[in-house]
């Protein structure tokens, strides 16, 4: 497949309708073992028959050999499998706890998912707690479905948290930012204060430092870094350690 | 839709927050949030953002027949309107309990405290008043919604024209503002309503609370006082026990922003104004900022436009005429005229054609089912036998030939042979 | 038949501003001349179960007057908006979930479903929501003489003969939506449906620039 015309635009800002031709290539080369490249669409980025199409309006960003995503701004929640989010229960049914994770729907965390519990050990949850979570079963069509264990049974820093911290929204983009390997975002905060930071994939972050002073600082500096450019960032941060040390 | 679910942890680290005497958004016990005004197109159109919380006011006025016991004075007429756009728990058309509640605060803030002068309203005693209409819409709810509202709803009051009006006689006309000076409305005073919330049975109070604070709090106080220090309406709500000395403190701290925010709207009034004589354009396209990268404004454009005719003559030209001829009426039975094809049903006709297709895709099929049973024919005429799969979405439909069907076929055999036929495109 | 002049052919300036409301999902305010509208997205969210569909989203259109309740005329228009916007969401990606538009109504001076057009796809293109093209809205008006007047005013509308607003999408230029008052000849229908699609490409320019300039940062 082309992938090469896609190539030229990484980087770019894309909008809905933006069309890509994906063409099967009739002659195959003698010479040369050709593998066939395919191109991996994520997020923003859809296959209509021969065509790629843009669905969301954001930077076209690439990673080897060929995944291709849009890098949107947005801030409303879509569950996906394997990612780990901040969710507040809302109700205990039966044996299952809703959560609300900002999605469209409630998502379902039974309560043998914890490390260690069993039908007689049951985890101490109540209403209105924070629970940190993967997603197991997501997708459009079914109940999306939390577990806070990872595949060995481990809680692996899941489960309940949250007391003495503040919860608090940023839109989808900089929680990624947060989160990729390099994040310059997290190495500037990493220099200001010691705190613990808990970060959900679904926009929430969830802070905690030694007073309430400081929490609040890195709340607000995280939820206004959201619209800023890496100069202007580190500019502010720098401020604010002149003067709060 | 509902709101999100406010979080225990969210709650506790508020009220200790404020209990250290520290706010979510970095402000003081007393502080309000930035306010800005700004004014629409027309008169009396105002915007007002608190912070994030943003509200529009807009005033109009109609000519109405005054309410008989008061025949000469004119109509104030407030709504607030809690539209779905400033929060996804408020939903359209519908009176909530905090729309009420609103709704109440700013009547008795702005029409029970007299600040305008209804009596000017009055054109002929007992026959015309203007009524005067002030229509808040919220457009975002970061909290304290009543400030923003009342500020809104006095700035869009000063900042509206009526139209001049003359009577000869028994005669009232109304007068364009080309023809004369639209009026201002006389407002002796004006009231702004200031909220305090309270936390811990009234231990701690904080102005202008925001939207999670609103959602912690244990108990409001709203009071309505004008620059002259006159309390012109007072209300507390939640249930809390408040101290003679905490409502005194209130209302001094009341009299301090209230004073803060009539300058402010006195300023923004006085620099509209002077915008508007200046000739410059005013509205809400003026007041978009222009340094955010979120906005973008082009200037008039002009647009390339030769080859349209051209283009709109090629369409007309290929699309050909449209049939001129018009069948002439046909009268089926007297008193009864029709025009159009629609004269003789044409339901035969049609079933005659789809049946050709099925042939043309299916003949074998009917062919060897014709030969091997002819009695299950006989027996079940126009019933139509289905082996079909909805996965592979292909049908095959064992009926009888066309000639034996088109004379007993029942209504029956019709539906289903059009919904299979129907079902046939897909393939 | 008569040849229409199309001197008069001409945007009046147009501005947006994405992300503006904290509240909503997705927000735009979108400006033409001193035509205003605001637009807040929520959604993909939960959705009421009488309304419900299995198979794809429920778009809901709430238009906000500035004065009064909506009455006909903004659920006519409300009806036009959800059928365009229905035609570019991708609405089966997300199923059993509710999606609600509200447009509100800032300043009317004429062209204004064209606004809320615009307006209303800005918001969607701000939610992050699934679509399969854009949308734009244009608004012609006839006058009396029989020339073309794109993107009139309030005072243009008053005095003219015929009132067309099309909604145009991105991708081949097709009309997805079409809203017309009074009367005209066929020929001035695919004229006006011309100018319509002239005029939408420096909307779509318009569009493409200000997303450009709102992920600058981001680059």
């Amino acid at each position: 497949m082309q992938v090469p015309e896609l190539l030229q635009r990484v980087g770019q800002v894309l909008l809905p309708g933006d069309e890509f031709r994906l063409d099967q290539e009739d002659n195959i080369s003698l010479t040369e073992v050709s593998r066939p490249s395919r191109a991996v669409c994520g997020p923003g980025l859809r296959r209509s028959g021969a065509r790629l199409l843009v669905c969301k309006s954001g930077v076209l960003r690439h990673k080897a050999p060929n995944v291709f995503w849009i890098d949107s701004q947005q801030k409303r929640y879509v569950p996906a499998k394997g990612e780990t989010v901040i969710g507040i229960v809302t109700a205990k049914a039966g044996d299952i706890f809703k959560v609300d994770v900002g999605g469209s729907e409630q998502a379902s965390l039974s309560y043998l998912a914890f490390e260690g519990a069993t039908k007689r050990n049951r985890p101490n949850v109540q209403v209105g707690d924070l629970v940190f979570a993967q997603f197991v079963v997501a997708n459009k069509d079914m109940e999306p479905e939390l577990v806070c264990m990872d595949s060995s049974g481990r809680a692996n820093g899941m489960g309940v948290f949250g007391s003495g911290g503040l919860l608090f929204t940023v839109s989808l983009g900089l929680v990624r930012r947060l989160l990729s390997p390099l994040s310059e975002l997290r190495s500037d905060l990493e220099q200001l204060f010691p705190c613990e930071l808990v970060v959900g994939m679904n926009g929430r972050l969830w802070v905690r430092s030694c007073s309430v002073q400081q929490t609040l600082i890195v709340a607000n500096l995280l939820q206004s870094s959201d619209s800023m450019t890496a100069p202007q960032r580190k500019e502010l941060f720098r401020k604010v350690q002149q003067g709060a040390l | 839709m509902k709101d999100t679910p406010l979080s225990n942890c969210e709650r506790d680290f508020i009220l200790k927050a404020i209990e250290e005497k520290k706010r979510l958004d970095g402000r003081q016990t007393y502080d309000f949030r930035r306010i800005k005004i700004t004014f629409g197109t027309d008169y009396g159109c105002c915007f007002v953002d608190l912070g994030k919380t943003r509200v529009m006011a807009q005033v109009s006025c109609e000519l109405v027949a005054p309410k008989e016991s008061r025949p000469n004075e004119g109509i104030m007429f407030f709504n607030i309107e809690l539209s779905p756009m400033a929060s996804p728990a408020f939903e359209q058309g519908r009176q909530s309990e905090l729309s009420v509640k609103l709704n109440r605060q700013l009547e008795r803030c702005l029409r029970n405290s007299k600040c305008i002068d209804t009596e000017s309203l009055c054109v002929v005693a007992g026959e015309k008043v203007w009524q005067i209409r002030v229509d808040v819409s919220m457009l975002n709810n970061d909290g304290n919604l009543m400030d923003a509202a009342s500020v809104a709803a006095i700035t869009a009051l000063c900042h509206f024209r009526r139209p001049d009006v003359g009577i000869q006689g028994d005669e009232v006309t109304v007068y364009s503002p080309e023809e004369r000076d639209p009026i201002p409305l006389s407002i002796y005073h004006m009231p702004i309503s200031i909220s305090f919330s309270f936390f811990q049975q009234g231990t701690f109070l904080l102005v202008d609370p925001c939207e999670r604070e609103e959602r912690v709090m244990d108990g409001l106080l709203m009071i309505a006082m004008n620059k002259h220090r006159e309390i012109c309406s007072i209300q507390s709500s939640g249930g809390i026990m408040l101290l003679k000395e905490q409502v005194m403190r209130c209302s001094k701290i009341a009299a301090v922003k209230v004073s803060e925010i009539t300058e402010l709207i006195s300023k923004a009034l006085l620099n509209d104004r002077t915008a508007r004589k200046a000739g410059g354009r005013c509205g809400f396209a003026e007041s978009m900022p222009q340094e955010r990268i979120t906005a973008l404004k082009t200037d008039e454009t002009l647009m390339e436009t030769s080859d349209v005719t051209e283009r709109a003559n090629d369409i007309v030209e290929k699309a050909g005429a449209p049939p001129q001829t018009v069948p002439s009426p046909l009268v089926p039975a007297p008193g009864v005229g029709q025009v159009s094809q629609g004269q003789q049903n044409t339901w035969g006709l049609q079933e005659e054609d789809e049946d050709d297709d099925d042939d043309d895709d299916e003949q074998n099929g009917k062919e060897t089912k014709m030969e091997t049973e002819p009695q299950e024919e006989e027996k079940g005429a126009g019933d139509v036998v289905e082996i079909s799969d909805s996965e592979e979405e292909e049908v095959v439909i064992l009926t009888s030939e066309t000639s034996g069907q088109a004379k007993n076929a029942d209504s029956s055999s019709h539906q289903k042979r059009a919904a299979a036929s129907k079902r046939r495109p897909k393939k | 038949m008569e040849v229409c002049e199309s001197s008069k052919v001409s945007l009046r300036e147009f501005g947006c501003e994405q992300n503006l409301l904290s509240r909503p999902d997705g927000s735009a305010s979108f400006v033409q001349g001193d035509t205003s509208v605001m637009a807040g997205v929520y959604g993909p969210a939960e959705v009421k179960v009488s309304k419900e569909i299995y198979d794809r989203a429920t778009l809901e259109v709430l238009i906000q007057p500035k004065v009064g309740l909506p009455t006909v005329r903004e659920r006519s228009q409300e009806q036009c908006i959800r059928e365009t916007c229905e035609a570019s969401l991708l609405l089966s990606l997300h199923p059993r979930s509710s999606l609600t538009l509200v447009l509100q109504v800032l300043h009317d001076d004429g062209s204004l479903l064209s606004c809320f057009l615009n307006a209303a796809c800005m918001a969607l293109m701000d939610a992050g929501l699934p679509m399969s093209c854009l949308f734009c809205g244009v608004t012609c008006a006839i006058n009396t003489d029989g020339q073309i007047i794109t993107d009139p005013t309030a005072a243009q509308e008053k005095e003219s003969r015929a009132l067309m607003t099309f909604a145009i999408d991105c991708a081949k230029r097709r009309v997805l939506m079409s809203s017309t008052k009074g009367s005209f000849s066929v020929h001035e229908l695919q004229q006006c449906i011309a100018v319509s699609q002239k005029a939408s490409e420096k909307i779509f320019q318009f569009y493409r620039d200000s997303v450009r300039r709102r992920y600058s940062k981001n680059l």
